[in-house]
């Protein structure tokens, strides 16, 4: 943490910047930390808690080791990315949004990621699997169990 | 620029706003979010108008206007979609009552229904009828809502003091959250999450206590609907009527409303048209005068001690009685101690009392303590002369401001509102203090300085000033030769460790006060406290002189600069507050008048004791006679404020029980004596005789006060100022083994007469409690201590009990804890001071040990 903080420039639009660095360094933004950066950048807290919980990108809880994320934009939508989820929601046990008890998986949506014609789309620890189908999930979660897993950052 | 709007042609300068401009003339454009004192928002879209040769719906308040302008506010077809705009709004507000055919006769009937937890619709919104929702409502003619109704079903947030949050009624108009931040500086609330979800919310949701609130009240104020609900007029009904006043609770004086009921106060607002608050007002004024006015510590009866117990009587005996018992002491056997808190006419009357009566020059008041005090003192010392008028607006005009001494957030709100508009305009705030504060987030240099050592910092950068600049400007000063040849004794080398000021803190205190121009020195306690106070507002005058800036003296109670100018009447000989004290202790005073708040005089030595207050207080167990004196607000008076203006404010309720105006009391009290000097009736009467015989009053007229025309005090003709040769001194606390901490003491203005506002309001307690005692977060956990632990604190002469307040960036070693003259002697840090006071207004800090009450 004073490591990043030292690397910031300490003014107030660095905000987002820094809050990328830190949920990049902790997979996500420690309670703590608003404080830290509330002094260094001499903004309110409140107002930091406002932006990081506008932006998806950040998130209060720690997430699991691998992060998984499903496109639910428009041309996912339509072409099934509701069953994908269905079917991960239900190999992995728990909703989109929560993180499985032995912090292994987290399950993310997100409204589009710009690569409609590859529809439905999701994305395992940052790699893209472009048209899935519901029996392609077992098989991405079970090669994510046996790598080590890259950490998050 | 000449505009026309709905066919009347206006004549505008300037960069205005099209709402702006229309308010003006007069002309209603519905609007919800925006608000006059706030920047343009264009949140609600209500107040879109159309403008000839402009395409679409521009919103007024964020349009400004050109020349030629021909604008049309009330086209049908603006009313059509400023109706859809408010459906939408209220389709996520309940609505079932601002919508319902039969609403008038609604009122009528309901009774207590407020008391239900959900507020569903109008009748049982403790908003009804003081809602702007409402009104617009009412003016668009809504009466049905097509959009199907969301119930957020938030939870009502109830865990702060003062006032509940219910965002279910909630319209997202941010002026709650745009006040915070931009007039109050504190940004405690703000926009938190996205889109349906978004609500105005705190960090982590924590309450606002955790967050930086204030509790100023000013989203309270400003909420255009019933999200933000006081607490203590939940269940009242609307005001029958609304009267002025100013506040007494700190030395701006702001001008309240307060909201009466069948001649019982309800709540009290700032004032829009305060010329010093302007809108804006503290904890203590928006939530706290009802409290005190009405408290139940008030003494509504005269007492006198017959026997051995106090009884109550009527006033006719106990004015005989003390005017019996009085007539037996004279001059040096007798003193008056008299309230900064009360009104020019009554501190006029009760100087004159003393004198004419007593025989006594022994009168003085917590005056003593105040920064006004010191700075007087230091001048009467060196031969100079004051200038201590000023206006609030030279603050927020300031280039660069040095706060020294006071967190004035939270003791000169309105003073911290000048402050915060000068940094929004680009000026920079340097802070001295030991311990973070809350405003050293708009601060561009905070110098952490170790208390105590304030004279050495200040005549270092005095230093600075000397090596580093040409000497052209200054020589041209009175006294600079020997203030240069004093500062020899100064080494610039052993600063850092003294003062625990870095080099670099130092010199960029310099880089800061060399480069400004138009500087603002604002100064408090936290400076002039200590017995050597007056040298370090010396060496402050010297800085100042050298950096160009002007002093502002930040002083506490409310009427200060009143009893400064009628002080300025009398030869001073006397007693000063302290020793009156000591000399009550040590047998050497006979008799003692209380008129306003004291320390507990548990061991003095006295005859004969009268005390003339407003509220109960231990002093009373010893004392011979009580006469109940009624607050501000049951009579008529003038208080001048911290920037030497006189405001008038009138009585606003009956007195409470038998209590009397202290003006009455004194008159009654001479009469009785045979005084004939005391014809007084009303206290305008008493206006004239001030103005007649105190100097600084010469100038003011009955007529311009009782309009409330801009009125201060004269102040004599400036002299040349002059620099002082400071004198080099070693201060040496003495921690020892037995006593390993230094308690500093912050005297507190959390008071009004002798009641502690935080013993009286369970709100105020929890924000600031007098009774905690603030260590930091290392000597804490040396300690094993924790939060809201019970904790007993020894010095060499007392004991004192109060609750662990963990500061995290306060010094290691070093306490802190509030000062206040009348808190029960339990709690009462008077006995930590040995020999009770000695210096003439130094608290100083006292080595101390900290044990675990068992």
């Amino acid at each position: 943490m004073e490591k990043i903080m030292s690397e910031s420039n300490s003014v107030q639009r660095e905000l987002i910047h820094l809050l990328h660095d830190v949920q990049n360094k902790f997979g996500y933004i420690p309670a703590q930390s608003i404080s830290q950066i509330s002094r260094e950048l001499k903004v309110s807290e409140s107002e930091i808690f406002g932006v990081l919980t506008f932006y998806k990108a950040f998130t209060l809880k720690p997430r699991g080791k691998h992060l998984i994320t499903i496109c639910m934009g428009t041309a996912c939508h339509v072409r099934g990315a509701p069953m994908i989820l269905d079917e991960f929601e239900r190999k992995l046990g728990i909703e989109a949004g929560e993180t499985t008890e032995d912090n292994l998986f987290t399950l993310e949506t997100v409204n589009c990621v710009g690569a409609c014609a590859l529809g439905p789309i999701a994305i395992a620890d940052g790699d893209y699997h472009g048209q899935m189908k519901t029996r392609e999930v077992g098989e991405i979660i079970k090669k994510l169990k046996q790598e080590k897993g890259k950490s998050i950052e | 620029m000449k505009i026309t709007i709905d066919g009347k042609k206006i004549e505008v300068e300037g960069k205005r706003t099209v709402l702006e401009v229309a308010r003006e003339k007069g002309i209603y454009i519905p609007s919800l979010c925006d608000h006059p004192r706030l920047a343009p928002f264009g949140g609600c879209r209500l107040c879109i108008v159309e403008i000839k040769e402009k395409g679409g719906f521009p919103p007024s308040c964020s349009t400004f206007v050109e020349n030629g302008m021909e604008i049309k506010t009330k086209t049908p077809r603006l009313q059509k979609l400023r109706r859809e705009i408010l459906e939408l709004i209220l389709s996520e507000h309940p609505n079932a009552c601002l919508i319902c055919s039969e609403k008038e006769k609604c009122d009528e009937y309901k009774s207590t229904i407020r008391k239900v937890g959900e507020v569903t619709g109008c009748v049982l919104c403790s908003n009804n009828g003081r809602c702007e929702l409402q009104d617009v409502v009412e003016t668009l003619k809504i009466d049905k809502v097509r959009f199907p109704s969301v119930y957020r079903n938030l939870e009502v947030k109830k865990g702060d003091p003062f006032f509940d949050r219910d965002y279910n009624l909630c319209i997202l108009c941010g002026r709650c959250v745009r006040v915070c931040q931009e007039l109050r500086g504190a940004a405690a609330v703000s926009f938190v999450y996205r889109g349906s979800q978004a609500v105005v919310g705190t960090v982590l949701d924590l309450p606002l206590i955790e967050s930086g609130c204030q509790f100023c009240g000013a989203c309270l104020d400003i909420c255009p609907t019933g999200s933000l609900a006081e607490r203590g007029i939940r269940y009242e009904d609307l005001p029958d009527e609304r009267v002025k006043t100013i506040c007494p609770l700190c030395s701006m004086g702001c001008e309240l409303k307060i909201d009466l009921k069948k001649k019982k106060i309800l709540s009290s607002k700032p004032s829009d048209e305060g010329a010093v608050n302007q809108g804006q007002a503290c904890v203590k004024g928006r939530f706290l005068i009802k409290d005190l006015i009405q408290s139940p510590r008030r003494i509504i009866k005269p007492l006198f001690r017959m026997n051995k117990e106090l009884e109550e009587t009527s006033w006719e005996e106990a004015l005989d009685f003390v005017a019996q018992r009085l007539r037996k002491f004279k001059g040096k056997e007798i003193a008056l101690v008299a309230s900064p808190q009360v009104s020019c006419e009554e501190y006029f009357l009760l100087h004159k009392f003393a004198s004419e009566e007593l025989k006594t020059e022994n009168v003085d008041s917590s005056y003593r303590f105040s920064p006004l005090a010191v700075i007087d003192e230091m001048a009467q010392e060196n031969g100079l002369e004051l200038d201590l008028n000023f206006e609030l607006k030279d603050i927020s005009r300031a280039k660069a401001l040095f706060l020294i001494g006071e967190d004035i957030p939270k003791s000169h709100p309105i003073i911290w509102l000048e402050v915060l508009k000068a940094v929004q305009r680009g000026a920079k705030l340097m802070v001295a203090s030991p311990a973070e504060l809350s405003l050293n987030r708009y601060s561009s240099l905070w110098l952490k300085i170790k208390p105590g050592t304030e004279f050495y910092f200040l005549s270092f950068l005095s230093k600075l000033f000397l090596q580093n600049e040409q000497e052209a400007n200054h020589p041209r000063i009175e006294g600079f030769d020997s203030f240069k040849s004093s500062l020899g004794e100064f080494d610039l080398s052993q600063v850092f460790e003294m003062t625990g000021i870095t080099r670099e803190g130092l010199e960029e205190a310099f880089g800061l006060l060399s480069e400004a121009e138009d500087a603002a020195f604002l100064f408090g306690m936290g400076l002039t406290q200590y017995p050597w106070g007056t040298r370090n507002v010396a060496a402050l005058w010297n800085l100042a002189l050298q950096a160009q800036a002007q002093l502002f003296p930040l002083g506490l109670e409310n009427n200060l600069r009143g009893v400064f100018e009628i002080g300025q009447n009398s030869s001073g000989q006397g007693l000063n507050f302290n020793q009156i004290f000591q000399a009550a202790l040590s047998g050497d005073l006979k008799a003692l008048y209380l008129a306003g708040p004291a320390p507990y005089l548990k061991k003095a030595n006295l005859e004969f004791l009268v005390i003339q207050d407003s509220f109960v207080n231990e002093n009373f167990k010893l004392a011979d006679a009580v006469l109940p004196a009624s607050t501000f607000a049951e009579t008529d008076g003038t208080f001048i404020n911290g920037e030497g203006r006189v405001q008038k404010f009138n009585k606003i309720i009956d007195p409470l029980g038998d209590a009397k105006p202290d003006w009455w009391i004194i008159s009654q009290l001479a009469r009785r004596m045979g005084n004939r000097g005391f014809p007084f009736k009303n206290p305008p009467e008493i206006t004239k005789e001030l103005i007649k015989t105190i100097p600084g009053f010469s100038n003011i007229s009955c007529a311009e006060l009782g309009k409330g025309q801009k009125v201060f005090i004269q102040e004599k003709a400036k002299k040349e100022r002059s620099f002082i040769p400071v004198k080099y001194m070693d201060i040496n606390y003495k921690k020892s083994k037995k006593y390993p901490f230094l308690l500093s003491l912050d005297y507190s203005l959390d008071y009004y007469r002798s009641l502690v506002l935080s013993q009286e309001s369970k709100g105020m307690k929890a924000i600031r409690d007098s009774r905690w005692i603030k260590i930091s977060s290392e000597d804490a956990e040396k300690l094993n201590l924790e939060e809201g632990e019970s904790i007993v604190i020894e010095s060499s002469s007392g004991k004192f009990k109060g609750f662990v307040k963990i500061l995290e960036s306060l010094p290691d070693g070093i306490l802190r804890a509030s000062f206040l003259l009348s808190e029960d002697a339990d709690f009462s840090v008077n006995g930590l001071i040995p020999s009770g006071f000695q210096e003439s207004h130094s608290l100083g800090m006292l080595p101390v040990k900290i044990k675990r009450e068992k």
